[in-house]
């Protein structure tokens, strides 16, 4: 039930994108398609799960244990994630090429989305329990490619839209970011946190 | 091949290395200085929620944590006891101060939160902290009704009564036989 | 005059935040008041300036295939320093500025600057070429926080500016504030630019 909550809540309440502002670089740069959006957001959910699983790991048996927890913190989950990208990719490449053709490309640009990093810290940060992360990671991929998703969906119905020259690209992309997000402040309250 | 491979693991580690050995030096020039950073923060809240108390002395009792607040004459002229609570944005934890012969709340204030700057951030605004001052131990701490909440932001003042009177009741089951 | 080019180019021309719009989860996040869109540009232009010039010093020894993971592992101890430096002698900032100072790590600025010209220039030009970004940065961020700090809070570092007359628009600091604030000052540079190029 905790679990539940807790992913719900990363969904709607407090989206990485529109309400903590994790993962805007992508958001605005892959979602002009809402074909393209979609697997960037699957690509993202899939590394966030996985990495959030593995710094849970590394943060309960390898970082607090030793002690260094404070210093070594952001080496280590930034190492984790690079090398988790890394081996996705491998992985992908050699189980499913067709998987690999429509995801390939986003899954460098991922290491440097700061969602991931973000998630790893925040799960850190609030000691959740290793379901709660599980929980918490899917949540918060999902999160991430309802935003991206619907965000490529509007900007998809844009192009017939006629749009004042200066606003053209990423000016109206930002206004319609706050418009979303003024949209999601709507579930607050949806979910005592 | 096997030679660039090894090549490539033995630079990652050489800077890695590196970079743990300057970070475990700054650690250790820094630490000192962030611990007494958070303890002089918190003998100020304690200072501001026990009146009269010039230091204090941490008391533990069945795994549960207080503080006594000492004069300057080291008598002891009240206890405070840390609250948390899951608000809005993250964790909320607030420094009580308890009256234990009036059986009243000397006074809260909020060492950290996470919640919105402008609406739930206003649980440190010192008209909200204030009301929690004078409160009677089986008061309800319900929101709206005892406790006045911020406009906007229901739920970062509920959390903000819930943990005080959660905490309350774990120190009080511990401590509260002492008097 | 090179040098002066690098460093002058992030400023305007180049802007990261206003015109090249990478690194913007910190322009987002931390610009609700002006005091911390300051603090964490210039930790971002410490971070920048210190792990670009190392790279561009190492750039010879680093495997191509391992670079990647070798920048992130420069820019994240300078990241860890610029925390712990700060939890120890600034306090107050440290804890506003909270998970976002971690997140200069993975700022697409700073990894975007060691791949783009540290690795393929001297450590001169990388100096000036980080100081001019981090500085771009630095200006962008505190510009825009002071815009929302204004119109959300009626104050500029704290102090009231606006008189009592004054009711504050409180989405500006909210998350909905951070993406129009900064989508308008976007659309108002395209135009400015426009007309003077």
């Amino acid at each position: 039930m905790e679990a539940l909550l807790l992913f719900i809540g990363s969904v709607l309440v407090n989206n990485f994108v529109l309400a903590r502002f994790l993962g805007i670089c992508p958001f605005l740069g892959v979602s002009k398609k809402v074909e393209t959006a979609f697997s960037m957001g699957i690509a993202t959910t899939f590394v966030m799960t996985l990495s959030g699983v593995a710094s849970w790991l590394i943060q309960n048996y390898i970082l607090v244990p030793f002690g260094a927890e404070r210093f070594l913190q952001y080496v280590a989950f930034i190492l984790v994630i690079a090398s988790l990208v890394q081996l996705v990719e491998m992985v992908i490449q050699k189980t499913s090429p067709a998987l690999y053709q429509a995801l390939g490309i986003f899954l460098p640009l991922i290491t440097t989305n700061c969602a991931i990093l973000g998630l790893a810290l925040l799960i850190a940060i609030k000691q959740y329990s290793f379901i709660e992360s599980i929980a918490f990671s899917f949540g918060a991929g999902a999160g991430f490619t309802l935003a991206i998703t619907m965000m490529a969906g509007i900007r998809e119905e844009l192009q017939f839209a006629d749009v004042p020259k200066p606003l053209q690209g990423a000016a109206i992309t930002l206004i319609i970011a706050g418009l979303m997000s003024m949209a999601f402040m709507g579930f607050s309250g949806l979910i005592p946190m | 091949m096997r030679r660039e491979y090894i090549r490539m693991v033995v630079v990652l580690m050489i800077i890695s290395l590196f970079s743990g050995a300057v970070l475990a030096q700054t650690y250790k020039v820094t630490i000192p200085k962030i611990n007494e950073n958070a303890l002089r923060k918190q003998e100020a809240a304690i200072i501001k929620v026990i009146p009269g108390a010039k230091s204090f002395k941490e008391v533990s009792k069945d795994g549960v944590t207080a503080f006594e607040g000492l004069d300057e004459n080291g008598n002891k002229v009240g206890m405070a006891f840390i609250a948390k609570s899951g608000g809005f944005g993250g964790i909320i934890t607030m420094m009580v101060g308890v009256d234990m012969e009036e059986k009243k709340l000397a006074g809260m204030t909020v060492l950290s939160h996470l919640e919105t700057p402008g609406l739930g951030a206003r649980i440190q605004e010192d008209w909200f902290q204030e009301q929690f001052k004078g409160k009677s131990f089986d008061d309800g701490f319900v929101v709206k009704e005892d406790v006045d909440a911020i406009t906007g932001a229901t739920i970062s003042s509920t959390a903000v009564a819930k943990g005080v009177k959660d905490s309350l009741e774990k120190f009080l089951q511990v401590f509260g036989g002492e008097y | 005059m090179k040098i002066w080019k690098d460093f002058i180019k992030g400023l305007w021309e180049e802007n990261p935040t206003f015109r090249l719009l990478i690194g913007m989860c910190p322009v987002l996040a931390v610009t609700n008041a002006a005091i911390n869109g300051v603090a964490m540009g210039l930790a971002t232009l410490f971070v920048l300036v210190c792990s670009s010039t190392i790279i561009s010093l190492i750039k010879n020894l680093i495997p191509s295939k391992v670079r990647i993971p070798c920048y992130i592992v420069v820019i994240a101890t300078f990241v860890t320093i610029a925390d712990l430096v700060l939890a120890a002698y600034f306090p107050d900032i440290h804890a506003v500025l909270g998970l976002f100072v971690p997140l200069i790590v993975v700022n697409c600025l700073i990894l975007g600057r060691a791949e783009a010209f540290a690795s393929k220039n001297t450590v001169t030009r990388s100096f000036f070429d980080a100081l001019g970004m981090g500085l771009g940065f630095t200006w962008a961020l505190t510009f825009l926080s002071i815009i929302r700090e204004v119109l959300g809070m009626g104050s500029i570092f704290g102090f009231r500016v606006l008189g009592e007359w004054f009711t504050p628009f409180l989405i500006f600091v909210l998350p909905p504030g951070a993406f129009i604030t900064l989508g308008i000052i976007v659309g108002l540079m395209n135009t400015f630019t426009r007309k003077t190029a």
